[in-house]
């Protein structure tokens, strides 16, 4: 009987493991989103403004969708120029998590129960999502484009917290963030399993007066796999061996 | 031969997230209220990224020859759409339409790619809402 109910046990404890919805597999963005998921929504800060810019939708120049910019950072924003970026020192530059978690590139989840492994085709980022209950590392700890993240789970949501991220863009048009952002994000599947739906928090008091927030949405696709990125900078001389205007 | 159509498109547009690009911004660097559509022969076709690019020798009414670059969305991006590293070829004769770089250079991206006989390059355009 003993035995039995030990074996029972066993039996049970993958099961237990497996309690939390399984993110494994290729997400590729939605381009049909519908509506952002209103439960997700609600639990946004006071004081956020939600960006109309995922995916392939981008802000025009001056354009930020509601965040209230520091003056330092709408000077800056006004200054940027496109063109700059056409060299062979920042083509190849990666955006951080800030940007490119909401870009039109999949991604692919490896899950276990102590981590998440988020594999980006963009620009080939990798991220590690700890699980195990560890908290943030020191402010000396280095900033990198994907910051450290820790999550846990909340019922069915990942709830993702990320801080050490270096400085780098929030909407690709001259708006940049600086390494005391702060991005807490919000997953969970749909009913079906076939939709993964994220909101995206940031706050970064350097920067913004207000807080910035997205509604993501990707849908599975088995099968497939992301791509090999590794960016090749030569690509900005083609622009440049290009005339000039007429 | 070049053949240059520029189309207006609603003013409003200027004014809605527009389309994101592998790296610069496609709403800052290009114009999305303009289309432009060149015709000539491919002189060299890249399949690497942020972008593929492909160079394409244009000549116009009075014979002279200048080349156009149009960038296309990013290899693992074409791949899904049908493309292949030789979907283009260096010699062939292609129409490509896009939006035009800001700056007025004979720049732009890539929305279609059109053989002679009207045929499609892929399987499906490149939209401004549905790059990947």
């Amino acid at each position: 009987m003993r035995l039995a109910s030990m074996a029972l046990a066993l039996a049970v404890l993958p099961t237990a493991a497996l309690a939390e919805p399984d993110f494994t597999g290729f997400w590729n963005l939605s381009f049909g989103a519908g509506e952002a998921d209103p439960a997700l929504m609600a639990k946004l800060p006071p004081d956020t403004v939600v960006l109309a810019d995922t995916g392939a939708a981008e802000f025009p120049r001056m354009v930020f969708g509601g965040l209230k910019l520091k003056p330092e950072a709408l000077e800056h924003a006004r200054n940027w120029r496109a063109e700059d970026d056409m060299t062979l020192q920042k083509v190849c530059l990666p955006p951080s998590i800030v940007y490119s978690v909401q870009g039109p590139f999949p991604f692919e989840v490896d899950q276990t129960r102590d981590a998440l492994i988020f594999r980006y085709e963009y620009y080939d980022q990798i991220r590690v999502i700890f699980m195990d209950g560890r908290g943030h590392p020191g402010p000396d700890y280095p900033h990198t484009k994907m910051g450290h993240s820790i999550g846990h789970w909340e019922g069915d949501e990942l709830v993702v917290d990320t801080t050490h991220i270096a400085a780098s863009t929030i909407t690709n048009n001259g708006l940049d963030h600086s390494d005391q952002v702060h991005m807490v994000e919000r997953y969970k599947l749909s009913a079906d399993g076939t939709r993964l739906e994220a909101t995206q928090w940031f706050e970064d008091p350097l920067v913004l007066d207000n807080n910035g927030a997205r509604f993501i949405e990707w849908v599975k696709q088995p099968g497939q796999h992301i791509s090999a990125y590794e960016c090749d900078p030569s690509f900005v001389l083609e622009y440049n061996a290009t005339d000039a205007a007429e | 031969m070049v053949r240059a159509v520029w189309k207006l498109a609603a003013a409003a547009a200027l004014l809605t997230p527009l389309v994101a690009s592998a790296h610069h911004s496609f709403a800052v660097f290009f114009d999305p209220s303009r289309n432009v559509s060149v015709t000539g022969k491919v002189k060299a076709f890249r399949f690497t990224n942020p972008h593929g690019l492909v160079v394409l020798e244009v000549t116009d009414a009075q014979g002279h020859v200048r080349e156009w670059r149009a960038e296309t969305n990013a290899p693992a991006v074409l791949v899904r759409r049908g493309w292949t590293r030789d979907a283009i070829k260096p010699g062939e004769t292609i129409t490509i339409e896009g939006w035009p770089s800001r700056d007025g250079k004979p720049y732009i991206r890539l929305s279609r790619a059109l053989r002679p006989d009207g045929s499609l390059v892929g399987s499906a355009p490149f939209g401004r809402q549905d790059q990947s």
